[in-house]
């Protein structure tokens, strides 16, 4: 079954609020479990994976040494080396943290891999809001890898005139300047000319859209998207009414 | 086929006041957002997984991040649209480039500040959100900090209508100034939405606070207070260089820039020019 | 659609500056176009063409983009200018329904958010609201007028420049347009290219489309448009049918390209063989890494631009032998994509061989730094733009000249080699703000200033104009017979037999002389 880009992001995305407003260290550990198991069965496991250590590593670390090492609140004490402390407290509180953000963050990682950029696109491309956000979005990911590429051309022609990146600050910031400003008078030209080709083809036209691309959008899917949305906000609801009668 | 179809309407002022209400809800919600949880922090984050603040923080900062999108993207012109993905790329590749050479920042709005300063306040804003929204499609860990984005983005976009870049060793000093309230602002997100920080550098600064005592939010905070404001001001530093290095007929193609003569050289109304010949050019730039 | 005696689109153009504080780019302007007729408008590359294109186009709109006096009449209604808040503004999007415009650079126009060459095509469609039934019928009748048909489900970031041209065509009239306006369509075509666009040019005109074309030579298709307009400093110095312009000689030299160069091998230097090979490559090969070995990039893989697809395929050069001695010039020929530029960017080091060897002056490139090698190979890349970064064009051309030359000597080279391509005037200028014909000249000069012993050029004919054209030849000819080694890639045999001691062409990864 196809699955409609809006359905993936509301699965998605209100597993990532249930999970934020549980805040339990099973079901975080669960729907972990779960991202991952999706992402392989839909063979994205390999590129995942890196894209999600690049986040979560560092987010890891750096949890571990501020709670790890200092938390005042804490009072069973394993460690004490002058000023650092290491509770159990805090540790329990970086691995409650830890594990609930890389819920969230492999949930939502694994809806944006396994998502098809051109039908998101066509979902979201209609009049106003929706269609410009569809567009930058769309736009930037179709730019990153050429504007990268550009990037690349712009040194290779620069060292080619006899630039020499060499070690220290003021050099890196001299070449900084060489390669950015090409670089960005060039994009800032193309953009231009690209603005005017959109307008030129409707693209700030206040009238009724059509959509060339077909994306299937059946019943059963958008009962589910529904659902999906009320469970999040129930979820939310739920965590935010006792917070505010009972202070 | 008559005239009426070959050219626009003039623009209609009901739309620009749905379109200023829904930018101060927007405002007041990231406000109301940052006031409620410094007044409430102190009991949470010791006791209970946290989850209320953490709740909050994201719903009220995104919420005001998504009315601010909505109240201005409709009404940027197709030239700003455009260049609002060049600049998430820019944010993204120079960020990346400036970040593999000068190791302690992270300089990820070069683009988000670009646009304020050729487009304008509204625009930057904008930009700042977007970037984050975008971005989280492969770090989802920035999409909670999509307010403080956009106040960034529309602080160097006042800054820039203001003349603060008419003179190059203002445009530092402005990113520092922006740098400071940017930081604040984001330092619940960082503490209850994160518990941390997102790098090990950060966090060991983070860390010496908590061990003198501090709370989360004031550890976090004086965290911010030590990186944003020095890395807003390289940020608009870099920004002042790019756009003094453009040609002068890009640069005067964006009405922003000349309605507020946003940057240093003659005024550059087309009635009172049309017969000067070589342009001078911007002031020194190092 | 209008009638035969009715100007499709016409223009009177007393002025039109840009919002930069600048003198007027356009004055004196009057031109209109009839349906089913073909005009040039043929100018020196910054004769203001391109900016009268773009105002014809809706595509720098009156008041937005610049301030215009005169008028604009399209569809029988004429919207007068006075370069006041006043003045009517264009709606772009009504405007593209009737004139459509391709820019010189096809790739500025794609949407960047469409996945498929067909859903590119039928974005202007859809933003009119056209039912699915015309958009398919569209894209068929489209692709197979503009021999797309192949390509429909192709990613439009990965086409080629031809395949673009014809891409960015087919968006400009696929909502059927009286009035298509091309800018310099025919540049970096080859001759089967074209041929297949003057083709489809005549075809719209017979449809009854007015075709404008603009253009900085007189090149062969045009020879049967019904009008020219030679247009110099912004403003119309002639028109008439090609016919009476020739007979009256009011076609500038420097438009008809090719017409005054020097005959065959004409005053080539002499070369000084039997010394050490300015240059030589000995049994170079190369291949580009299987994309899957390179480093992922998130989710986005699908757009991942690299020398695409060549797993399996044999290498990009295989075993290339080669020696320029000092004061030769060697023209290097080659299809599209044979990998002329892959061969380019090993002389100075930007690509490593992954057999064999580089020898500059004799002595091997391996392992030293590309911009230490450019102290001794200069190379001319085919987008100048890449290649400044400076101010002005006197910065430009002196930039890192004092690490290779005295401090008090650097003033006066840069002037001699802004001289030497005709810039000495313009030192003061922007170079960004040059035009495209002058950007070349002065990324050449910055190579020259160097006194590089190799000198490599890149497709450096493409964007001159016809005076363009002479200066790069005199410079590279000087160059040569001060000693440099000259490489010319090329796909213009007529320049490269009338510049090259030798021609060799580029096919299968083998070198063979012509």
């Amino acid at each position: 079954m196809r699955v409609h880009p809006l359905t993936g992001l509301a699965v998605a995305g209100s597993t990532a609020v249930i999970t934020t407003a549980a805040a339990s260290l099973p079901l975080s550990l669960a729907v972990v479990a779960a991202a991952l198991g999706v992402s392989g069965v839909t063979g994205t496991l390999r590129r995942l994976l890196p894209a999600a250590a690049a986040v979560l590593v560092p987010l890891a670390m750096s949890l571990l040494m501020v709670h790890g090492l200092a938390f005042p609140e804490g009072s069973t004490v394993l460690a004490a080396w002058g000023p650092a402390r290491i509770t159990s407290e805090g540790l329990a509180f970086a691995a409650e943290r830890a594990s609930l953000l890389s819920a969230v963050v492999l949930v939502l990682l694994a809806w944006s891999f396994t998502v098809s950029i051109p039908d998101l696109v066509a979902v979201l491309s209609s009049r106003g809001v929706r269609g410009r956000l569809g567009f930058v979005a769309a736009s930037t990911l179709t730019l990153l890898p050429a504007i990268a590429d550009r990037a690349v051309r712009i040194r290779q022609a620069q060292e080619s005139r006899g630039l020499v990146v060499r070690r220290g600050l003021l050099h890196k910031v001299a070449a900084f300047r060489l390669q950015a400003v090409p670089l960005v008078l060039s994009l800032v030209d193309d953009a231009g000319t690209r603005a005017a080709a959109l307008e030129a083809r409707g693209f700030s036209s206040t009238g009724p859209r059509t959509n060339y691309r077909v994306v299937p959008d059946p019943a059963g899917q958008r009962l589910l998207r529904a659902v999906l949305v009320l469970a999040a906000a129930a979820a939310v609801a739920a965590r935010l009414w006792p917070a505010g009668t009972g202070g | 086929m008559s005239s009426s179809s070959l050219t626009l309407p003039s623009p209609a002022p009901a739309a620009a006041r749905r379109r200023r209400l829904l930018e101060i809800l927007g405002a007041l919600a990231i406000a109301g957002t940052y006031v409620y949880l410094v007044l409430n922090q102190p009991a949470d984050i010791t006791g209970g997984p946290g989850s209320v603040p953490a709740l909050i923080a994201l719903s009220g900062f995104l919420l005001g991040a998504v009315l601010l999108i909505v109240a201005v993207l409709p009404t940027l012109p197709a030239s700003t649209v455009v260049l609002i993905p060049v600049a998430l790329v820019l944010n993204i590749v120079l960020g990346q480039f400036v970040g593999s050479t000068l190791v302690p920042f992270y300089l990820d709005a070069i683009g988000t500040v670009l646009i304020a300063v050729l487009a304008g306040p509204a625009a930057g804003a904008a930009t700042g959100a977007l970037s984050s929204i975008v971005w989280s499609f492969f770090n989802p860990t920035v999409l909670p900090f999509a307010a403080g984005a956009a106040l960034i983005g529309c602080l160097a976009g006042l800054a820039a209508r203001y003349g603060l870049f008419r003179r190059f060793y203002l445009a530092p000093v402005a990113g520092f100034v922006t740098g400071i309230i940017g930081g604040v602002v984001s330092a619940p997100v960082a503490a209850f939405v994160f518990g941390g920080t997102s790098g090990v550098a950060t966090g060991a600064i983070v860390s010496a606070f908590r061990s003198m005592g501090d709370s989360l939010l004031a550890a976090i905070t004086k965290q911010a207070l030590i990186s944003d404001p020095m890395d807003k001001a390289i940020v608009f530093t870099a920004v002042a260089v790019l756009v003094y290095a453009l040609p002068r007929r890009t640069r005067l193609q964006f009405p922003f820039v000349r309605r507020h003569r946003v940057l240093a050289g003659r005024a550059a109304e087309p009635e009172a020019s049309v017969q000067e010949t070589a342009a001078p050019n911007a002031p020194q730039v190092p | 659609m209008a009638e035969q005696n009715r100007p499709a689109l016409a223009a009177g153009i007393r002025h039109f500056a840009f919002h930069d504080g600048g003198a007027p780019v356009l004055g004196g302007v009057d031109v209109a176009f009839a349906p089913g007729t073909l005009t040039a408008i043929l100018g020196t590359s910054g004769s203001g063409k391109s900016t009268l294109g773009r105002l014809l186009a809706g595509w720098l709109p009156p008041g937005v983009s610049g301030s215009l006096a005169g008028y604009l009449e399209l569809a029988g209604t004429r919207l007068e200018f006075s370069g006041s808040g006043a003045d009517p503004r264009i709606d772009p999007a009504q405007w593209g329904r009737h004139v459509g415009f391709v820019p010189q650079d096809p790739a500025a126009v794609l949407s960047t958010v469409k996945a498929t060459v067909a859903e590119e095509l039928v974005f202007g469609l859809e933003n009119a609201g056209a039912d699915r039934a015309a958009m398919q019928a569209a894209v068929e009748h489209m692709s197979g007028l503009l021999g797309l048909r192949e390509l429909l489900e192709r990613d439009p970031s990965r086409l080629s420049g031809g395949q673009l041209r014809r891409l960015a065509i087919g968006c400009a009239i696929i909502t059927r347009p009286h009035v298509l306006v091309m800018d310099e369509p025919f540049a970096s075509l080859d001759a089967a290219g074209a041929a297949e666009l003057a083709a489809l040019v005549r075809n719209l005109v017979q449809e009854g489309t007015a075709v404008v074309i603009l253009s900085q030579a007189a090149e062969q298709p045009l020879l049967d448009a019904d009008t020219w307009i030679v247009l110099a400093d912004g403003t119309v110095r002639a028109s008439g049918t090609p016919a009476e312009l020739k007979a009256a000689g009011k076609v500038p030299d420097a438009l008809c390209r090719g017409a005054s160069q020097a005959a065959p091998g004409a005053g080539v230097s002499r070369v000084r063989v039997g010394a050490v090979p300015a240059l030589e490559l000995r049994d170079v090969s190369f291949g580009y890494q299987p994309e899957a070995s390179r480093p992922g990039s998130g989710p986005f893989r699908r757009r991942q631009q690299s020398p695409a697809s060549r797993d399996g395929r044999p290498d990009v050069l295989q075993n290339v032998n080669l020696a320029v001695h000092p004061g030769q010039i060697v023209a290097l020929t080659g299809p599209n994509g044979a990998g002329k530029s892959t061969l380019l960017r090993h002389l100075n080091g930007l690509l490593r061989p992954g057999s064999g060897s580089v020898l500059v002056g004799g002595a091997d490139i391996s392992g030293v730094p590309v911009g230490v090698t450019a102290a001794s190979v200069g190379v001319l890349f085919q987008h100048p733009r890449d290649q400044l970064f400076e101010r002005t064009v006197q910065r430009e051309v002196a930039f890192g000249l004092d690490r290779i030359f005295p401090r008090d000597e650097v003033g006066e080279r840069a002037q001699a080699a802004l001289a030497a391509v005709n810039l000495a005037a313009a030192a003061g200028e922007h170079p960004a703000e040059l035009s495209a014909s002058r950007q070349r000249l002065l990324a050449l000069a910055t190579v020259l200033a160097r006194r590089p012993s190799v000198l490599a050029l890149d497709e450096p004919t493409v964007a001159l104009d016809g005076a363009g054209l002479q200066l790069l030849d005199s410079a590279v000819r000087s160059a040569a017979e001060e000693g440099a080694a000259v490489v010319l890639v090329t796909h213009d045999l007529v320049y490269a037999r009338t510049a090259a001691h030798r021609i060799l062409a580029l096919e299968g990864g083998r070198l063979t002389e012509r």
